[in-house]
Formats: structure tokens, sequence, C-alpha cells
């Protein structure tokens, strides 16, 4: 057995069934093994989308994705992918070839290494044809354990040699890695009790920790008990939203009425979320505050460099579980904000009334969310961008779904569209991804990827023929806006011409009805929605034109 | 770095003016959600003001230098201060004169001032903050306008 092929088998055992990438020779004697003992290989047009879609696959099932890349350039078109998947947190492992040993003066060389360091990804090499189970291993467990990208580096020449120990079974990283759930020390459950004990208005913000925890039936239930508002991070928006007193997203894509709710909270009780500078806007969204943070990490800063008040490192569910339980034997039991007046405050708190014009021949992108969130049913997912389009989906699309996520974590465009097929793979499920025009071009060629593999993925491209950010920008700052415009053809019929489905659209009724016909036969397609530029979103509006709304 | 160009005219006379404007405590009540603390010894004051950038509210706390020339009917303003968490710091500097409006009774104020905001809040509002100074500058011109107004006429 040659040493790429262990290296396949390898992959297989740690429970890879499916693989997004580029074959070049410093890869494709892997890729062929994999393709050959069943593990399913997506070839992709560019291997940072490649990785993307890994990103994506493994943000949704919070298990390693698995990426692959040749050697050198192959490498290289990785840079925004790890990054960002690294600020996502996404347990992921790259295969990536690497020049010959032998040839220091090889045409594709790179210091992979280092690379990988740049851009915030692990690095392990494999050094040896009798080490292909060690670095195989050890990559997966580094990916699990420090749930970031991990770039498996793997010699061309190394990969052809001989692998002696065929006969032995493989022994996977889950085989000395198996988390727990890390339990609270009683001591910090106690002083978390007495400030949520003497909290009158109690705010419990949950984020991806809470949710991967499973810990959403505790938060309610302790939620209940303190009268606590539940608000989310952007990452999570809509989840736990069957509660009646869920007011959003906590931060700057947060409704105004729920901010002038967290105003008065003397309490924040972070959830599985970082309570990052945007979740709390420098800690402004919450002047008055205490704050107990319950997340599994050894301990985590707050914005602004500050320790929460109270730090629990705990499982998310564990921890909220006990502190109900704690609070119980306390017999303590408050109303908190749960008032009629708030709950009143608390209907459509979301909705965007402002009136503008729009410009000939578009729609107003917040009719046209309203009309979406309408339109598909819960079981659908939505995911979006991280443009100036974002603030639409993620403000206006408040229906409960199975899945809905934001692209962030590294305020880059372009790579929502591969973590959506990434999504996509790994659910098994139809989904829809909205975002702009500029994010959606930087690898449409992906949509043909989509054909290919006939993903039920509907790109719903929000197009204002702009850097959409960018335009606002400079407008808030009397520049030329003209500067950021650039014009699109149909993107509906290139979609077409790709072997999908597509249509461009400029009024909600023909959104709505090429939405319905995606969802008749859900398959890969791309409707071009043209939205005014009259219209920024509202964190644009608070952010680049000072309005408080 | 924020920079406000503004001139207010008011129907008031220069010396009705004047007597609002050399009168700490009268010009702050032109400015919504300011209050005016002590006099401290080196004869600056002690302010607060809350500011709204977006829906969030930031309380700031400052000292206030006034330098007036009664001669000139001009004045210094500087401020400088932090918000209430400690994480972001204004300082402004403003300048404005009392002037006779030809033709008629009136008066002009031409006012000019630089503020800067620095710290984590000039990250989160970005160019916003400089549309929340100007609509301040606004309000505040609004205010001395209807406060002279109502301003009893002096013989």
């Amino acid at each position: 057995m040659k040493v790429y092929q262990r290296l396949a088998q390898a992959f297989k055992a740690e429970g890879c069934t499916d693989t997004f990438g580029m074959m070049g020779d410093g890869n494709m004697y892997w890729v062929t093994e994999l393709h050959k003992i069943g593990v399913k290989v997506h070839e992709v047009r560019h291997e940072g989308a490649g990785l993307g879609m890994a990103d994506g696959y493994a943000r949704v099932t919070h298990q390693p994705g698995v990426a692959t890349a040749t050697c050198g350039p192959g490498v290289t078109q990785l840079a925004t992918g790890f990054v960002t998947a690294a600020r996502a947190h996404s347990p992921i492992v790259a295969f990536c070839g690497e020049s010959p040993t032998t040839d220091e003066e090889y045409t594709q060389r790179l210091d992979q290494a280092k690379f990988a360091d740049a851009c915030e990804a692990g690095f392990v090499r494999l050094v040896s044809p009798d080490t292909a189970d060690d670095a195989v291993r050890k990559a997966f467990y580094r990916a699990k354990l420090e749930s970031r990208p991990i770039m498996l580096s793997c010699p061309m020449d190394i990969q052809q040699k001989n692998f002696e120990d065929d006969d032995e079974e493989y022994k996977p990283s889950s085989a000395m890695f198996s988390p727990g759930a890390v339990h609270p020390d009683e001591k910090a459950l106690e002083r978390a009790a007495d400030i949520v004990a003497s909290s009158k208005k109690p705010v419990i913000i949950v984020g991806r920790g809470a949710q991967w925890a499973g810990a959403g039936e505790a938060v309610l239930k302790l939620a209940d008990r303190i009268g606590a508002l539940i608000a989310t991070s952007l990452m999570v928006r809509t989840w736990l939203n069957e509660s009646e007193w869920h007011a959003g997203i906590s931060g700057t894509y947060g409704s105004r009425p729920s901010m002038k709710l967290f105003e008065e909270a003397d309490c924040v009780i972070g959830v599985g979320a970082s309570l990052n500078r945007y979740t709390t806007e420098h800690g402004y969204l919450y002047p008055e505050a205490r704050y107990v943070h319950i997340d599994s990490e050894p301990h985590l800063l707050i914005a602004g460099g500050k320790s929460a008040d109270c730090y629990v490192q705990s499982d998310a569910r564990v921890g909220v579980e006990e502190l109900e339980k704690l609070l119980a034997k306390r017999n303590h039991k408050s109303i908190g904000y749960r008032t009629p007046d708030v709950k009143q405050k608390l209907v459509n708190h979301s909705a965007d009334r402002t009136e503008f014009e729009m410009d000939p021949g578009t729609l107003d992108p917040r009719e046209a969310c309203l009309a979406l969130d309408k339109a598909l049913p819960a079981e659908i997912g939505v995911l979006s961008g991280s443009g100036m389009t974002a603030g639409f989906v993620s403000m206006l699309m408040t229906r409960r779904r199975v899945l809905s996520g934001s692209g962030h974590f590294f305020g880059c465009i372009g790579q929502m569209l591969p973590a959506a097929m990434g999504a996509v793979v790994a659910t098994k499920k139809p989904l829809v991804l909205c975002d702009g025009d500029a994010s959606v071009i930087m690898h449409l060629a992906e949509f043909e990827t989509m054909v290919r593999y006939d993903m039920p993925l509907l790109v719903v491209v929000m197009n204002n023929e702009a850097l959409g950010a960018e335009y606002y920008k400079l407008d808030a700052h009397k520049m030329d806006v003209t500067t950021s415009m650039i014009t699109t053809p149909d993107l509906g019929k290139v979609g077409v011409a790709m072997g999908g489905r597509g249509a461009m659209v400029t009024t909600v009724e023909q959104f709505t009805k090429a939405v319905q016909e995606w969802l008749k036969k859900p398959g890969p397609m791309m409707i071009d929605m043209r939205i005014s530029r009259s219209v920024p979103s509202v964190p644009y509006r608070r952010i680049h034109y000072g309005r408080d709304e | 770095m924020i920079e406000v160009n503004e001139r207010v005219d008011v129907a008031a006379p220069p010396e009705v003016v004047w007597a609002l404007l050399s009168n700490p405590h009268a010009v702050v009540n032109c400015v919504e959600g300011a209050k005016l603390g002590a006099q401290n010894e080196d004869g600056t004051f002690d302010a607060s003001m809350v500011v709204k950038f977006g829906p969030a509210k930031v309380t700031f706390n400052t000292r206030i230098g006034l330098e007036l020339d009664a001669a000139t009917r001009t004045g210094n303003v500087s401020a400088r201060g932090k918000d209430n968490q400690g994480g972001t710091r204004v300082r402004a500097t403003m300048k404005f004169s009392v002037v006779a409006q030809e033709g008629s009774t009136g008066s002009s104020i031409p006012i000019t001032a630089e503020v800067e905001v620095g710290g984590k809040l000039a990250l989160v509002v970005e160019s916003g903050a400089s549309m929340v100074v100007k609509r301040m500058t606004k309000d505040f011109s609004e205010k001395l306008a209807e406060t002279l107004a109502n301003a009893p006429v002096q013989n």
C-alpha cells in the first residue's frame, strides 16, 4: 500500500464522508483513492471555495469538514477561507500537497507552515511514511480540540512511498479524545446565583455555544424563573423566538425597542456567547448591567477586554440547568421584565417603517425579505452574507427556522456561497442564501459546481449593482459614490447558462413567483433581485448616518 | 476629527445674545442632555452630557473651560472627558462670536468647532458620529434661538 492510500483510508476512518477541493498533482492520488473507497469528493472551481464549503459543513455539523488543495498555488488560494473558518471556530482538516522534500527548487514550493500560521490555521506535516497514521490522527485531534482549521501538509514524494504497516487498524482521534460536558464549579455558581437573584431586569444572551450544547429548553426555563428577556447573538438569530419574551438580536442588528429595553438591564447572563463588541456594542447597550458569563472555555474576556462579574466555566446546558436549580432551591422567582407593557413593546419590534423612494426598476429589499420569510416554510434554512444586505435579512426575517446563519466572522465577502453549499451537503436539505451581488459574483463559478452536484440551494442575489458597504460609506462622507458602482449582467440568465434555473426580478410579485417555483422543486437556482440603493439597512443608518432608528 | 462650521441667526440684539452666551448655565440649558456641575478652583466646570449614538445612550463626564471676552463678544470653549464606562474619550474646542446683523437689530453667531471622538465608540459609530455632532449643533442652534426669542426685552 502506498502512503497516499493509507492517508485516504485514515480520513475515512475519522468519519470523513465528503471532501471539498480541487485536484492537482500534490493531492490527486489521495483524491483518487478517496473516490475508490467511497468518500465523496466535491470537485470545485477554486480551492478557497472548497475550503469555504468545508467551513459551511463544519458550522452545521460541528464536526470536522475536510478540504483539499494541491501544493503551493493551491494552498495560497486558501488564505481567506482559512482565516474565516478560524474566526468561525470551524474544525477543518485541509489535506494539502507539499512540494517534494528532495527538490528545493520546485516551482510550486512554498513555506506552507508559515502560510498556515499567518492564516490562523494549525499545521501538521507528514514527515515520513511510518507516521502517516499519526499525522492524520493529530490533524483531526487538533481540529476538534482547537476548533479551527488544521493544514495537513503532505510532501508529494512521501505520499508515493510504501506504507509498511497496512495490516494494522487505524485508530481514529476519537479514541484518544472524547470531550465530555464541563460541569460548573459550585462556588462560581453560587456567585452567579447571587448576582441573578439580586437582579430586577435580567437579559439572557444566547450564542452558538448554547445552541451546540442543546441548552434551549434550559434557557427558557431559567428565563421564566427570573423574568428575563431572551436575546441572541447575530449568529443564532431567531433561535428560541418561540418565547414571547424574545427580544431578537442583541447588538448592532438589534431593534430599537429592544435596545431601549436592554438599556434598563441590571444583569446580563451570557450563555455560550462571546459577548463581544458587536453583541454588546462595547458594553454601551447594557450601561448598568452586571455580567454572568457561562461558557465551556476556561475563561473569556468580554467586550472591551473586561471580565464578567462572574465567570462560570461550564457546558452551556449543564451550567444553565444548575443555575436554575440553585435559584429554585433559594425560592427565587421574579417577574423581571415580564409585564404587559414590555410584552406590547416586543410585538413586531423589528419592523422597519421608514419610507424611502425606490430607484426606478428596483424593489424595496425590506419588502422582499418579508415576502421571502413568509413564502419559505420553517424547515428551510436561510443564510446571509456579511455585506450591507445582511442587515435586511438579519433584522427582518424573524421566522424561526431549522437553520439561520450569518457570515460576519472575518468581514469578508464571497465566502457565504461556498459555506451555504457545504451546509447543503451536510444537511442534505434545501437551503436559501441571501447575499449581495459583489459577494456572490466573487465565487460565481461555484454555481456550476452546485449544478453538477444538483444542490437544492436557492441563491438570492440582493443586487444593488454596487459594493454596497462602500457605497453608503462614501455617501455618508459626501464622496463620489459612483466609484463603488459596478454593473452586473442578468445573473438569472447566468444561472440558466450554467445549467441551473434562474430569474431576474424587479418587483416583489415577480420575486415571490420565482421563489414559489423553486419551492416546487428545490435545486440549483439563482434569483437576481434588483434592489434599490435608496434604502440603507437599519445598522447602516445608525452607524454611517447617525440615525436613531 | 469632526469639524463644525455653523452660523446661527437670531432676532435678538447682540447685547441680549451675549448676556445669555456668557452665562454657562443658560448655555448648557440649550444643550439637550447636558447638566452643569460644580465650578472648579481653576474656573473650569464639571459637566455631564448624554449623547445618543443611534438608539444607544452614552453619558460623558467632562470638564469644560470657558474664556469670554466681553469687549469683542467672543468666546472659546474647551471640553474634554470620558464616557461613564471609560472606553471612549471626547475632546472638543469651540469658538463663537456675537455680531450685529447688517440692516437689522438681530444678531449672528458664527460657530466653529472641532470635536474628536476616540476609543471604542469611535469604532462603532464611524461616520455616524459626525452626523450626531452636526445634529446636536443644529438642535443647540434651534434651542438657542428659541431661548432668545423668549428672553425678556432689555431697554
